[in-house]
């Protein structure tokens, strides 16, 4: 049996149960198509940086969002922002993952003074306030998408190693990893080859929640005036649209579009983290199906219905 | 009852040494940066401030030219006795002074908007997973996800146009309106009132579908427990069993993790004052941002890490009372 | 003959799935009459407690009755109203459902557990309340400062009787006992059925009693029910059963392992002669000890698992280690596979120069020597990949095969344990297969590096009584034909003397007795020991009676 052929299998097999989800498969889809329109089409719009229009139009069919108080094209720049949120907002999302499963992963697997050093290092990360942090950091450092992403992994990461580090817990005092160790295989192994695959729908959750995370800061940051507000992004269009005092001058238009795309993306993530748990706990969904076959009036709490559901 | 008194210790102690780390941070970051950082304020500040000024301003900051450790030692004494440093923005005015007046404010604020939030939330958690008949169920926890995945700062910003600047029914920012004066009379009260329901609202808004959603999926897997299934064998009525008996257990996850989420929370907290002009340490940090005074920051990163470290103790000592087997 | 007070006619239950639902319960029908004991034996899966808890209509969802009839009391429950079901439970029938550890609410007192369904059913609370729980406490021997604990400072056996004591609350004239007793130690459990049966002779309450032990049934109940897969196979009275069955099913589970006590029958499995020659002994334990401490800066507390342990096993040898949850068995095994280390103590493998307990990392060559077999057939296979995969990876570990010859070589492993046809097996994962199929698949992973000792950690435990004896025989034929030496571990003193050459009898973590099998069944030593085989002797019910 080939291994490669066979490993892949566990991957796929564990893909295509979560997108047989509705839910999964409904937030992948808008997150793809956002991913494809950050992608390709700044290069068929006009410059969102070109002072074009009279500053603070509405919405008209010439800029069908409007432009913002520098006379700049909002839909331009609601497109073309997606770009470095979305990048650094998923960056952020595989870093907090990978350092979250070594620093977690590690304390959870080897237990005893390890675990304890590694716990508190985690706990202390965990329980100071991400925002001051972030703020301090990011006002020390140049304003670069580097310094933001370091800042963003820097107090996001320990929510995740904690999770990680429950889960590979458990997984340590199972038989099945008690065998492989009298069988003789390394640690390393016995992480990667039994214990991973097993956490693939944690970590796929994990990457996804810790992405919400980093796309909610970091526009959080650069609507501060810490990020480089001479680029276009999520957050810096918002910083330029409150600065343009766009609530006083009621030009909803320069910060809402934005907004509602930063919240569709963050809900679609969501739903695929509804969907992902959906699919690991069974139990949901088959009370789900149970309730919807019983009429209505047979639903009682804490007392089986007498229903023959083949008539 | 020495299970108990043991368990607070060992509480407290994790939470000093969690300070103690804030502060060490706090003292390295400025340290750390490329460049001395008395400079990095001088270049920032040539010109508009006299060299005395720059050189008081140093001193208060700490940046002496002592080694490293001595410099330490009286930034630790510094903070214990309450020394914050001095406001660059609004020099020489102590730090500590600044951020006394806006402290409140947050905590009431955010403590309002939390309690209200934690209660509604959980409520609604406890009611969905018991009855999950269809249309509460399918249609609530979506959309309050969807509300939760909203910004802070911008769903307060489209609140304070829609309803503030559009429609005026609330005011546009403050704490308290202008003609009132501070003191323990009704006007007073009224107006503080008045102007926290907007923010508050904002924050309840984004943060009540997590509450609701950690207790409902606490409350479902509780509900499928062995002693569950004993008590309606116990002819135990509906509600009795939806309360003392799945409620309480289910709860205990929530508050252990009410302590984590406290720091997320406030967080938003202090975005949403900022819109709104709140003044409280959001405020103050805004200012202290657009104004670079960086002792002012790093005071209010202090304040608000302690404050957040205090309420989880408080937390912790609060679950005593609700999870038996921390007791003994 | 007196009117039935259980009447079960037809009862089907089903669970609803996202495809075809899944049919627990098919066409169960029978009678309980006024105060007798009525047994439901089956295994697990068998659908005993979906029929228990259908007749109470308590089974959670996804589950749903679809059909049948029952009728308790002249309440015909199919058709009661959900008041009178509510006021029907724990007044006209109450239950005491399978793990008591889990029944009760970990932040409720005890008091509280008891206060309310007396104040739900009778209105009863306060000091009256106090003083009917006291009586319940005294009735199942509990002392009544026990009111203010909570189930986590509670024994299992504590949590037991007190689920007992809820049942008897307000004095129903029907109780179901779902396997009340399968998750105690085997002397506790003979002591709490004693006292349900002298329960009954007081109090003429009428009992549904739930195992899927048959021979300990037989021992006190009236009538039974045979159930597998979801049908009663088998209804007859105790008397007319203990005389053979009907049903092959039945004959089965009769035929499985010989008593502890009596008489050595032909049953039990032959040892072989060339044992009687020791020569120097191929595991050797010295002054074993091993020592938990609670983590934790402030925690004083430790435990000690095993104390001052020291036993030899010579080569060819099967040792039984019989002991209770708790005395340390399991800790001894997860030792001497290196799978923990010992606090103090030394482990000798294969002669005294090879001192094992020193080195941190264990050789691979330890690895290869000594092997082990687990509990929980499930739990030691990884879910996510297959039969293969988990024989492959030792073989290819210790360079045993290389490529072209791994795969017949495991179906050859696999058909040696009794899977046949191998290369069915080879592809297949867990879930597809039943416990026991499981459970050999982990012998012959054990069994693959050759090694010269397997340790078998309670390997039957979870299995199917009926299949029980055919697992033990694999280690029996590794042991003739490989010359195999097994350290067999087990609470079960019965499965101990099929099996073993010799028994070292542990509790609290220190030996008791230690000797061959034959002589430790018939002339017992120490207390403790008689206590044991005691139990495991027909007739224990009455030895117990008798001195109560």
């Amino acid at each position: 049996m080939n291994k490669t052929i066979y490993q892949n299998s566990i991957l796929s097999r564990w893909f295509i149960g979560i997108m047989s989800n509705q839910k999964a498969f409904t937030g992948s889809c808008i997150i793809l198509i956002f991913a494809l329109i950050a992608i390709f089409l700044p290069f068929f719009i006009q410059s969102p940086t070109d002072f074009l229009g009279t500053p603070l139009s509405p919405p008209s069919s010439e800029y069908i969002f409007g432009t913002n108080g520098q006379g700049q094209d909002v839909f331009a720049q609601t497109i073309c922002g997606a770009r470095q949120t979305l990048l650094i907002g998923f960056s952020a999302g595989i870093l907090v993952v990978i350092i979250g499963a070594l620093i977690g992963g590690t304390a959870g697997f080897y237990g005893g003074r390890t675990d304890d050093i590694l716990s508190l290092l985690i706990n202390i990360f965990l329980v100071m306030p991400g925002l001051p942090l972030m703020v301090i950091l990011a006002s020390w450092l140049p304003p670069t998408p580097g310094t933001l992403l370091g800042v963003l992994v820097l107090t996001g990461w320990s929510w995740n190693a904690r999770v990680i580090r429950s889960q590979m817990m458990t997984f340590r005092n199972r038989d099945f990893v008690s065998a492989a160790i009298v069988s003789g295989e390394s640690n390393i192994r016995i992480i990667i080859v039994e214990i991973m695959p097993r956490m693939l729908s944690l970590l796929a959750s994990s990457f996804i929640g810790a992405s919400i995370y980093a796309i909610g800061a970091q526009v959080g940051l650069e609507f501060l005036g810490l990020g480089d507000v001479s680029t276009v992004t999520w957050g810096t269009n918002l910083y330029w649209a409150s600065n343009d005092l766009a609530l006083l001058t009621e030009s909803w238009w320069t910060f809402v579009p934005t907004g509602l795309s930063i919240a569709i993306v963050s809900f679609a993530l969501t739903l695929i983290n509804f969907g992902i748990d959906e699919v690991s706990n069974p139990r949901l969904i088959s009370e789900r199906l149970w309730r919807n076959e019983i009429p209505k009036d047979m639903v009682s709490h804490g007392i089986t219905p007498v229903f023959n559901h083949h008539e | 009852m020495n299970k108990s008194l043991i368990y607070i210790a060992r509480r407290l102690s994790f939470y000093l040494i969690a300070a103690f780390a804030a502060l060490t941070l706090n003292f390295i970051i400025p340290r750390l940066m490329p460049g001395d950082p008395a400079s990095i304020i001088f270049a920032r500040f040539k010109g508009k401030l006299n060299p005395e000024a720059i050189n008081a301003m140093r001193q208060s900051f700490g940046l002496t030219n002592d080694p490293i450790l001595i410099q330490y030692w009286s930034y630790l004494k510094g903070i214990f006795r309450g020394d914050l440093g001095t406001s660059i923005a609004y020099f020489p005015e102590p730090v500590s002074e600044i951020i006394g007046s806006g402290l409140l404010w947050t905590i009431f604020l955010a403590g309002l908007s939390l309690v209200i939030a934690f209660s509604i939330g959980t409520t609604l958690g406890i009611f969905i997973a018991w009855n999950r008949t269809g249309k509460l169920d399918t249609f609530l926890p979506p959309t309050l996800a969807f509300f939760g995945a909203l910004p802070y700062f911008w769903l307060a910003m489209v609140f304070l146009y829609v309803f503030g600047f559009s429609m005026n029914w609330f005011p546009i920012g403050r704490a308290f309106g202008n003609q009132v004066s501070p003191g323990l009379n009704f006007a007073f009260l009224f107006s503080v009132l008045y102007h926290a329901i907007l923010p508050a609202f904002t924050l309840i808004f984004v943060s009540i579908g997590g509450w609701m959603l950690s207790m409902r999926n606490t409350m479902i897997s509780t509900l499928g427990a062995d002693y569950i299934t004993f008590a309606n064998a116990k002819g135990i009525p509906s509600k009795l069993i939806m309360l003392r008996y799945a409620a309480r257990n289910a709860i205990l996850p929530n508050l252990t993790g009410f302590g984590m989420a406290l720091g997320f929370v406030l967080s938003g907290a202090l975005l949403t004052e900022m819109i709104f002009s709140y003044p409280g340490q959001g405020f103050l940090l805004l200012q202290a941002v657009q104004s670079q005074d960086f002792p002012l920051m790093q005071g209010i990163f202090m304040t608000i890490t302690f404050a957040v470290l205090g309420a989880n103790w408080l937390v912790d000592i609060a679950i005593l009372f609700f999870d038996p087997r921390t007791r003994k | 003959m007196s009117k039935p007070l259980i009447s079960v006619k037809n009862l089907s239950v089903e669970y609803i799935t996202d495809t075809v639902p899944i049919k627990a319960v098919r066409n169960v029908s029978f009678e309980i009459l006024p105060g007798e004991i009525f047994g439901l034996v089956g295994e697990s899966g068998s659908g005993k407690s979906t029929v228990v808890q259908a007749m109470m209509r308590i089974l959670p969802p996804p589950a749903v009755i679809s059909k049948g009839k029952v009728v308790i009391n002249n309440e015909n429950i199919m058709e009661a109203s959900k008041a009178d079901i509510i006021g029907f439970r724990w007044k006209q029938i109450s239950i005491v459902m399978q793990s008591a550890l889990n029944a009760l609410n970990p932040v409720l007192s005890v008091r509280e557990q008891i206060h309310d369904v007396l104040d739900t059913h009778k209105g009863i609370n306060g000091k009256k309340a106090d003083d009917r729980a006291k009586e319940l406490l005294s009735l199942v021997d509990i002392n009544y400062d026990r009111l203010e604990s909570y189930p986590h400072q509670l024994s299992g056996g504590m949590k037991q009787r007190i689920v007992i004591a809820i049942a008897l609350a307000i004095m129903p004239p029907i109780i179901i006992m779902d396997e009340p007793t399968t998750a105690l130690d085997v002397i506790v459990e003979r002591e709490i059925i004693a006292k349900i049966i002298e329960l009954r002779r007081e109090l003429g309450i009428t009992i549904l009693f739930i195992t899927h032990d048959l021979n300990l049934l037989m021992e006190f109940a009236d009538r039974l029910a045979i159930m597998k897969n979801g049908e009663i196979v088998e209804l007859d009275k105790v008397k007319d059963i203990q005389k053979g069955g009907k049903h092959p099913y039945t004959k089965k589970l009769i035929g499985s392992i010989p008593s502890a006590s009596g008489k050595r029958e032909k049953g039990i499995l032959s040892k072989p002669d060339s044992l009687d020659s020791p020569k120097s002994p191929i595991l050797e334990v010295h002054n074993l000890e091993k020592v938990f401490q609670s983590p934790g800066i402030f925690n004083k507390n430790k435990i000690v698992a095993v104390n001052d342990v020291s036993f030899k096993i010579f080569k060819g040898e099967i040792v039984a280690l019989v002991g209770e949850s708790g005395s340390g068995k399991s800790t001894i095994a997860k030792l001497i596979t290196r799978i923990m280390r010992p606090s103090s103590g030394s482990i000798y493998l294969n002669g005294k120069n090879k001192k094992v307990t020193e080195s941190r990392s264990v050789p691979l060559d330890y690895r290869k020597t000594v092997q082990m077999v687990f509990q929980d057939p499930f739990g030691s296979l990884n879910s996510i990949h297959t039969v293969y995969h988990h024989l492959a990876r030792p073989l290819l570990r210790h360079g045993l095969k290389d490529q072209k010859e791994i795969l017949s070589h495991i179906i050859y492993l696999i058909e040696k344990v009794g899977l046949n046809p191998g290369k069915k097996f080879v592809e297949k994962f867990p879930h597809e297969m039943s416990g026991g199929e499981r459970q050999r698949v982990a012998i012959a992973r054990a069994l693959s590096l050759e090694p010269q000792i397997i340790v078998a950690d309670e390997p039957t435990s979870m299995l199917d009584v009926s299949i029980r004896m055919d697992v033990l025989e694999i280690f029996a034929k590794m042991r003739k034909e490989n010359n195999l030496t097994v350290l067999f571990i087990t609470h079960d003193l019965a499965s101990a003397r099929y099996l073993a050459d010799r028994i070292i009898v542990l509790k609290n973590g220190s030996i008791i007795e230690e000797n061959t099998s034959e002589d430790l069944i018939q002339n017992p030593r120490e207390k403790y020991t008689k206590q044991l085989v005691k139990a495991a002797s027909p007739g224990w019910l009455n030895s117990l009676s008798k001195s109560s």
